[in-house]
């Protein structure tokens, strides 16, 4: 069976890092582990041996049984729409002004393009342990979201919104400007430019089955794996993994735990000066232990108020550039729920 | 900054957008000047700092002079269609707001000419002095700061294409309209600004951004590295103050804020970066 864990949280906070860390950790403890990673830094996708790759998983030439994949990160749901329409559909689609527009605009589009892919790594059962970062753009809750999003766009809920009832055949909705309120629509928007979006809609309908069949299988993917959310102790990152435990269930799993990245050493928070330290010293410890304490106190209110299992990774100012240095980051991360994901 | 009638806060999620939004409301407000601020992007950044509980989108005096409100995309719809439009009877579940809303979700610009579109309203609407809004992060700000070109593009005629002109006139007017990027001295939002800037200055939507860059650290004035925590502290302040020069020199910022260490409350750290705005402006 293959295992998958998905690695959250807002951008910035080190989710790439902490995924290759724990891909180099879990296929050094003998899981055959594929990372999939989307946009890494240069260190990291050098340290993963991803530079020159495309979205097909390469084994790691130095380590036995670590895999890697980089997403696409321009891929979008075009190409999946696509993928389920007819040839004739597909031209017109592809003409359509709309299309385009929206295939570039629409939030969840590379969202939901990373967990297609990410969801056929895990098909293909080739790994034992399939690790998942997710995009910087529709990271977050917005991944789980994606499939149900996308079925929602193509399957015609706003055709029918915009026809107000049962959804019309190609020749019905050419009159839509003959209803009266979509008369006044029609002068304010000008043109036939209600027209060309029902158009376009009715033609992404025709591709509803294959997608909508495609999104339940992603969603049992995303649905049946670990999740890990990646945070600092800043209020935006943490507001984002709030939201994990406030907005996700019906989605996912609950987070198995929440791991606080460039987190001060414990003992700064009571710390002060010997006696002879210069004041410029003295000054730059009593700020860092105020940080410390700030830190501190952040997990201690994330764990009592949402009773989440908070791991902690030491702030290093020098990033790990090599498999080494991945293997070490998360040796004092001893509260991370390793077993979960099956990592000895 | 405080004599433009709108000002755009953006940047990287999570460099301190919010924080320099509030503080930025905060001071106009000390200053005697009628603010409105707006959470455009994501809802809880901007309130926050404000410590009032959610924000709602009819504006709400949380001091006197200060105001703040929350975008609510489909509130802003139907104001947007009553008000500018002139499109009489409304009403939120009729088949037209739901047209409406249909396109707005499906076609390129029109949510997002929605949000700015309320933002220029308010600008035009002489009951404040200034707007401030805590916009969308900068990998969606370009969207946002298009979206009338976009429908000027899309749409060749109709009162929404008017109104379209109108707010690019407004966006590129610099007596009117200011833009900061708020980034941090790092790999990831540097570079991330350095991209949007060239963007700018390539798409012309909007006059040049002023840049700021948040939590920097002042130079350590003592080189010494004494054993423990003193020490400890002084080799992790002194690597973070090399990382963030390289950041600095490449960049580099129009303005620097300095790195709050330790507060608590996000009541204080408005109040800091509306001191810090004092000195600047």
């Amino acid at each position: 069976m293959t295992r998958t864990l998905i690695i959250t949280g807002a951008g910035g906070v080190g989710k790439t890092t902490v995924a290759a860390a724990l891909g180099v950790r879990a296929a050094r403890s003998g899981l055959r582990t594929l990372v999939v990673t989307v946009d890494p830094a240069r260190r990291l996708a050098t340290a993963l041996g991803v530079e020159d790759l495309g979205n097909e998983p390469q084994p790691h030439a130095a380590e036995p049984n670590l895999w890697a994949a980089m997403l696409d990160s321009t891929a979008s749901w075009r190409a999946v729409a696509m993928r389920h329409a007819d040839p004739d559909v597909a031209t017109r689609l592809a003409d359509n002004d709309f299309f385009k527009a929206a295939s570039e605009h629409f939030p969840a589009s590379q969202a939901y393009a990373a967990a297609d892919q990410a969801a056929t790594f895990v098909q293909a059962m080739a790994w034992d342990l399939v690790i998942v970062d997710t995009p910087p753009s529709g990271g977050g809750i917005d991944f789980f979201a994606a499939p149900a999003q996308m079925a929602d766009l193509v399957g015609g809920r706003l055709l029918r919104w915009l026809t107000g009832g049962p959804l019309p055949g190609r020749r019905t909705f050419y009159n839509l400007a003959a209803k009266p309120v979509l008369r006044i629509a029609d002068s304010v928007l000008g043109s036939d430019l209600l027209e060309r979006v029902a158009e376009f809609l009715l033609d992404l309908r025709t591709t509803y089955d294959g997608v909508a069949q495609r999104g339940r299988e992603i969603e049992r993917v995303l649905g049946s794996a670990s999740i890990f959310v990646v945070t600092t102790s800043d209020p935006a990152p943490v507001r984002e993994a709030i939201k994990f435990y406030r907005d996700l269930p019906g989605l996912a799993a609950s987070p198995a735990a929440v791991v606080f990245n460039r987190i001060l050493p414990e003992k700064w928070a009571d710390s002060t000066a010997p006696p002879g330290t210069s004041l410029a010293l003295e000054q730059n410890l009593a700020r860092w232990s105020a940080e410390t304490v700030r830190q501190r106190d952040t997990r201690e209110e994330f764990s009592s108020r949402y009773g989440a299992r908070i791991a902690t990774i030491p702030w290093s100012t020098s990033p790990p550039t090599d498999l080494d240095g991945l293997g070490r980051l998360l040796d004092e991360s001893k509260e991370l729920p390793w077993a979960e994901v099956g990592i000895s | 900054m405080l004599e433009k009638r709108l000002v755009l806060v953006s940047g990287k999620g999570g460099v301190g957008k919010s924080a320099v939004s509030a503080g930025l409301a905060l001071l106009a407000q000390r200053r005697g000047l009628r603010v409105l601020a707006m959470e455009m992007g994501s809802p809880g950044g901007l309130s926050a700092h404000f410590g009032t509980g959610p924000l709602e989108f009819e504006p709400r005096e949380l001091r006197p002079g200060l105001h703040a409100m929350q975008m609510v995309r489909s509130d802003a719809l139907l104001e947007y269609l009553a008000l500018q439009l002139n499109i009489k009877g409304l009403n939120r579940f009729g088949p037209l707001a739901r047209a409406f809303d249909a396109l707005a979700t499906t076609a390129p610009g029109i949510r997002e000419i929605i949000t700015v579109g309320k933002a220029i309203w308010e600008v035009r609407e002489d009951r404040w002095d200034i707007v401030i809004a805590d916009a969308p992060p900068t990998g969606q700000i370009a969207s946002f700061l298009r979206a009338p070109v976009t429908i000027s593009e899309l749409v060749p005629s109709g009162r929404i294409r008017v109104q379209a002109e109108i707010m690019q006139e407004i966006l590129r007017d610099q007596t009117v309209t200011g833009l900061i990027l708020v980034t941090l001295p790092e790999e990831l939002p540097a570079t991330e600004t350095a991209e949007s800037i060239t963007w700018l200055a390539k798409e012309n939507v909007v006059a040049a951004p002023i840049v700021m860059a948040n939590r920097i650290l002042d130079q350590l004035a003592d080189p010494e590295t004494p054993p423990g925590p003193v020490g400890e502290a002084a080799q992790l302040h002194r690597a973070l103050w090399s990382e963030q020069q390289v950041w600095l020199d490449r960049l580099p910022p129009d303005h620097l804020l300095p790195y709050l260490h330790g507060l608590l409350t996000p009541g204080e750290v408005a109040a800091r970066m509306a001191d810090e705005f004092e000195l600047i402006t």
